[in-house]
């Protein structure tokens, strides 16, 4: 098997982690934002990966597991807020928050 | 392959040393208390001896910290290393944490709902920051920070049912999520140039110091480091990446604006600082350039854009962008002589910083709480602390406005107070560097700053506020049968004349004598060497 060069990996997860941010930026409804979210850090996951395959360790994988925990962690909290939101103001809609200005 | 060697400083040490179980012991202390936390909460459900209980573990962590101070440093694992420093940084972050608890008592009361959360919360956010202050590998960087993040989103949300909760927290975690996505994307871009999570390069015996010139100028390795910097930056609110700041100060409770401010800056900061030496950031000259300007930004918007606010809660969110970015100074170093010097000014600094912060907002608790009409809620009386509602402080409580003053001063940097002896290490520190346009920009900075610190003094001073809200106010507490919310109030009414006495005594010893504090923190740095290992560079 023909090895996939480091710079590669590295551009993609650039690339997949570009996507997420621009969601997280230009997305109105807050679940989409979230979803974004989980892009970028998957894409980050992919550069772990990627590296840790190039150096054979094993520090790579982990640190992708400890950013699945996070990625779940943070999703359950986006959610629970997602749910207070929605019974609050009736709209997932992210511009519906802001309230405060100055 | 690089295998073997790595693996094998793993698997040696593996094993604790007693040595090692102490160095870490008050952060053990701190992971131990929030089990016992929880078991207490299993067995009685009661704030006030939840709250006992949160406060004596923080004060016996700060206690078992105290003899760590003047140890050499210790790594225990290769996930942390103990020093001198990153132990007075944690007690700073305790401290803020004890603080914190002492003064969420009367907020948590107002509320009628069990609240035994807020307290796990405030310890898991504490253990984040006494990870993050004595981590030495990205591994546990990461790990601290989402621990302090994520129960910061906890705390900022806490009171749901507040007007502008589910806003603020929302903002708090897509920024902080976006800002960790940048930090995590940053170290894996770090890592896979150097093959090493370990934050100093030289001694994980992947790489020789012979590569690592070569490395400095690799395009991916100097993009992580400068997404590692911007989700840092992101933490401790400097220019580009402050948007979020006034927001979450305004909007989250009073306490937990508080605990940001101190704690997460501390924290932040002091692995930042850790970081970035270790990895011999000084050498790249276009990163150094970068956090240059970001400091000479952060300095001037900070302080501009504080002038037209009228929250205080808002007017201290923009005040600490500015002092992020003067403390921003001593990442700025040019050789490896002057890291001691740089630890010394940062941290008499964020003593500085934390000790004002903390006093302010006390008196903005205190306060509110005795601003608070029966019929109104918490939340909505926090909303509307403007510096307007200051006004007169001083003739009706002349300690509480002295240690408000005392505080204005030393954030504006006032002669004869904590945060001009601060300031003034950091322009020697700037002068030595030859840092002539951040020394303009603190000068600039300090300057604009003044006109809105010296706004409070006045407001303080001023007559008090008009006769007709304070009739309004009495005739509403009469009516409210036999004021409840009233008795509630005074119940701890000992304790605040302590703790502000306390403050206004400390803020007043450190700045006539700051050379206590001082020795203290210059003993640190004798018996520290921080990076020996990368003395023996060529």
């Amino acid at each position: 098997m023909t090895a996939i060069p480091l710079n590669h990996v590295l551009i993609l997860a650039c690339i997949l982690f570009s996507i997420g941010f621009i969601g997280v930026i230009i997305r109105k409804n807050t679940l989409f934002i979230l979803m974004s979210l989980e892009i970028m850090l998957n894409a980050v996951g992919v550069a772990f990966i990627g590296a840790g395959s190039v150096w054979q360790q094993a520090d790579g994988q982990i640190m992708f597991i400890l950013i699945l925990s996070l990625a779940a962690a943070e999703v359950a909290i986006g959610l629970a807020l997602l749910i207070r939101m929605q019974r609050r103001y009736q709209s997932l809609d992210i511009d519906k928050l802001s309230e405060m200005r100055g | 392959m690089p295998t073997e060697m790595a693996a094998a400083p793993l698997l040696s040490n593996v094993q604790f040393t007693n040595a090692m179980l102490l160095a870490i012991s008050p952060q053990l202390i701190v992971a131990f208390g929030i089990v016992l936390s929880l078991l207490l909460i299993a067995w009685k459900r009661s704030r006030r001896m939840l709250q006992g209980l949160t406060s004596a573990i923080f004060i016996v962590a700060l206690i078992a910290s105290v003899p760590l101070l003047f140890n050499n440093e210790i790594p225990v694992t290769i996930l942390l290393k103990v020093d001198g420093y990153g132990v007075f940084a944690f007690m700073l972050v305790c401290f803020s944490g004890l603080m914190v608890t002492l003064l969420s008592g009367q907020l948590l009361q107002r509320n009628t709902e069990a609240h035994d959360e807020y307290y796990l919360l405030l310890q898991l956010v504490i253990l984040g920051g006494g990870v993050l202050v004595v981590s030495d590998h990205f591994a546990s960087l990461f790990l601290g920070f989402e621990l302090l993040s994520l129960a910061l989103v906890g705390m900022v949300g806490f009171f749901r049912e507040g007007k502008h909760a589910v806003e603020t927290a929302f903002k708090y975690l897509i920024l902080s999520a976006t800002a960790s996505s940048f930090m995590l994307l940053g170290i894996a871009f770090i890592y896979s140039q150097t093959g090493s999570l370990h934050f100093s390069l030289i001694n994980t015996g992947v790489n020789g110091a012979d590569q690592l010139g070569a490395e400095l100028t690799n395009t991916f390795h100097a993009l992580g480091m400068l997404l590692f910097f911007a989700g840092m930056a992101f933490k401790l609110s400097l220019v580009p990446f402050h948007f979020w700041t006034p927001d979450v100060y305004q909007g989250a409770p009073t306490p937990v604006t508080m605990l940001m401010a101190t704690v997460s800056k501390v924290a932040m900061f002091t692995v930042l600082m850790k970081c970035l030496f270790s990895q011999g950031v000084f050498v790249q000259s276009h990163m150094m350039q970068l956090m240059a300007l970001v400091a000479i930004l952060s300095m001037v918007f900070g302080n501009v854009l504080a002038l037209k606010q009228e929250n205080l809660k808002r007017l201290l969110g923009y005040s600490s962008i500015a002092h992020m970015g003067y403390l921003l100074i001593v990442l700025l170093i040019t050789s490896m002589q002057d890291i001691n010097f740089a630890w010394q000014s940062a941290l008499f600094y964020l003593s500085a910083y934390v000790l004002a912060s903390l006093s302010i907002f006390m008196v903005l608790i205190f306060t509110t709480q005795e601003a608070l009409l029966p019929g109104q809620s918490q939340q909505q009386a926090e909303d509307d602390t403007t510096i307007g509602s200051w006004q007169g402080l001083f003739w009706r409580k002349p300690m509480m406005a002295f240690l408000a003053i005392l505080a204005v001063l030393s954030l504006a940097g006032i002669p004869l107070s904590m945060g001009f002896i601060a300031k003034f290490y950091l322009l020697t520190f700037a002068s030595q560097a030859g840092l002539w346009w951040l020394i303009a920009a603190l000068v600039v900075g300090s300057g604009i700053g003044l006109f809105y610190y010296l706004r409070i003094i006045f407001s303080l001073f001023a007559a008090p506020f008009s006769e007709q809200k304070a009739e309004q106010k009495v005739q509403q507490q009469a009516v409210s049968s036999d004021g409840t919310g009233q008795v509630q109030a005074s119940g701890n009414w000992p304790w605040k004349g302590v703790l502000v006495t306390g403050f206004v005594f400390a803020g007043l010893v450190f700045g006539l004598y700051p050379d206590v504090l001082m020795q203290v923190i210059s003993r640190l740095g004798e018996l520290t060497e921080p990076l020996a290992v990368l003395d023996q560079t060529p």
